[in-house]
């Protein structure tokens, strides 16, 4: 099912609070950063909702 | 780390210790302001954010101090005109306990190593083992080849070759010395001798009698002030010396649904939240052994799933004399 995140509200690493801190708890490598962006790797995604839960802006949601 | 202050008729101070704090939230669901504040848990325990786990409003906070009274983990404490609310009469206090016996405690030091909170402090005074051992050792240097068998092999230590030869060194000018106040008289030496250097005799059984009665001393002391009451110290005592009492009993357990599962090793937030050490990711899933929960529910709220559900039956805070305070206290006992 993976995850989405909204362009409009995400920081975009740059200006997230803690520069990605999505990336750096994916333990399964389903967020990764892409030219200085979020990536999502869908087939990676456990559907553990971690991302979701601890985003500070709130930009992660289901897919 | 956090000191807010109101002045008045009455000067009220509210301090809040981070490291005494676990991130379970005790705080934060009593509040009848909502003056408080969790942090994010996971990242925080994961080292991914530096912040307190529990931040204050100051403008909305009332300075009550049920928040105070309500954390069994000592983080926060409300003084009025400098005298803490746990130590003023009628407030409420919790009855639980961590205690070493001392005259029970044989300074093993498991506790110390098992605490996960390292809030043991130990140390003891073990004799000497050259005062248990007798015995004889020499070395005859005008056989001696130097071939450091018995150096390489000494269990204890305790012999010495100098100047083995290297391409700087004089080989001719070689030495062997015994330190005595290591050997133990184990006899490996003379037997490893190819030269028959080495004269040694132990005498340990002999004067079994006259060498003096162990004894070791020490100390073990748990810092009350950061223990969680998680009683793995109890638990792991082979000689019952240990005492902890724990804030609540109850049942945490995980339910499961359609939707939600346990993502065991993909997520483990509750593994790295929980100060007990109670919880293991066992076949791909979130096991937590109730003998070491202290019930505290840090792991319910990181939880992305939702899926755990804690069930405090009772609590050991006593001394409850506001009506308003017990009914926000119960609340606690509610599934969480």
């Amino acid at each position: 099912m993976a995850v989405k995140i909204d362009p409009d509200v995400c920081g975009h690493i740059a200006n997230c609070p803690v520069q990605g801190l999505c990336i750096k708890l994916c333990e399964q490598g389903a967020i990764i950063e892409e030219d200085g962006d979020v990536k999502i790797v869908p087939e990676n995604c456990d559907d553990c909702d971690l991302c979701i839960q601890n985003c500070p802006n709130q930009a992660i949601s289901k897919a | 780390m956090f000191n807010i202050e109101r002045g008045g008729e009455e000067h009220r101070k509210l301090s809040y210790k981070d490291k005494n704090c676990v991130g379970c939230g005790i705080c934060v669901d009593v509040c009848p302001t909502d003056s408080l504040r969790l942090g994010p848990i996971v990242p925080i325990a994961r080292g991914l954010i530096e912040m307190d786990l529990v931040s204050v409003n100051q403008e909305s906070c009332v300075f009550c101090g049920l928040c105070s009274v309500a954390c069994p983990f000592d983080a926060l404490s409300l003084s009025i005109e400098g005298t803490d609310v746990k130590d003023i009469k009628s407030y409420p206090k919790w009855d639980i306990e961590s205690e070493v016996h001392d005259e029970d405690c044989i300074y093993c030091g498991r506790c110390y190593a098992v605490c996960p909170q390292d809030s043991i402090i130990f140390r003891r005074n073990l004799p000497n083992p050259v005062d248990l051992v007798r015995g004889e050792m020499d070395i005859d240097e005008e056989q001696c080849i130097y071939c450091s068998f018995c150096a390489d092999m000494c269990p204890a230590g305790a012999i010495l070759i100098k100047n083995i030869p290297t391409a700087s060194n004089d080989a001719l000018n070689n030495s062997i010395e015994v330190d005595l106040s290591k050997c133990i008289f184990c006899g490996i030496c003379k037997r490893v001798c190819p030269e028959d250097a080495i004269n040694q005799v132990c005498s340990t059984c002999m004067y079994y009698d006259e060498i003096e009665e162990v004894e070791i001393t020490g100390e073990t002391l748990i810092s009350e002030s950061s223990c969680v009451y998680c009683s793995w110290c109890s638990k792991i005592c082979p000689v019952d010396a240990i005492t902890i009492s724990k804030p609540f009993e109850g049942t945490l357990e995980l339910v499961e649904n359609d939707e939600k599962v346990c993502k065991g090793d993909s997520c483990h937030a509750c593994l790295d939240v929980c100060p007990c050490n109670a919880v293991k990711i066992e076949d791909g899933k979130s096991v937590t052994d109730l003998n070491f929960c202290n019930l505290c529910g840090a792991c319910v709220t990181a939880c992305p799933q939702d899926i755990r559900v804690l069930s405090r039956t009772s609590m050991k805070l006593n001394n409850v004399n506001s009506e308003s305070w017990n009914e926000i206290l119960n609340t606690l006992l509610i599934g969480k």
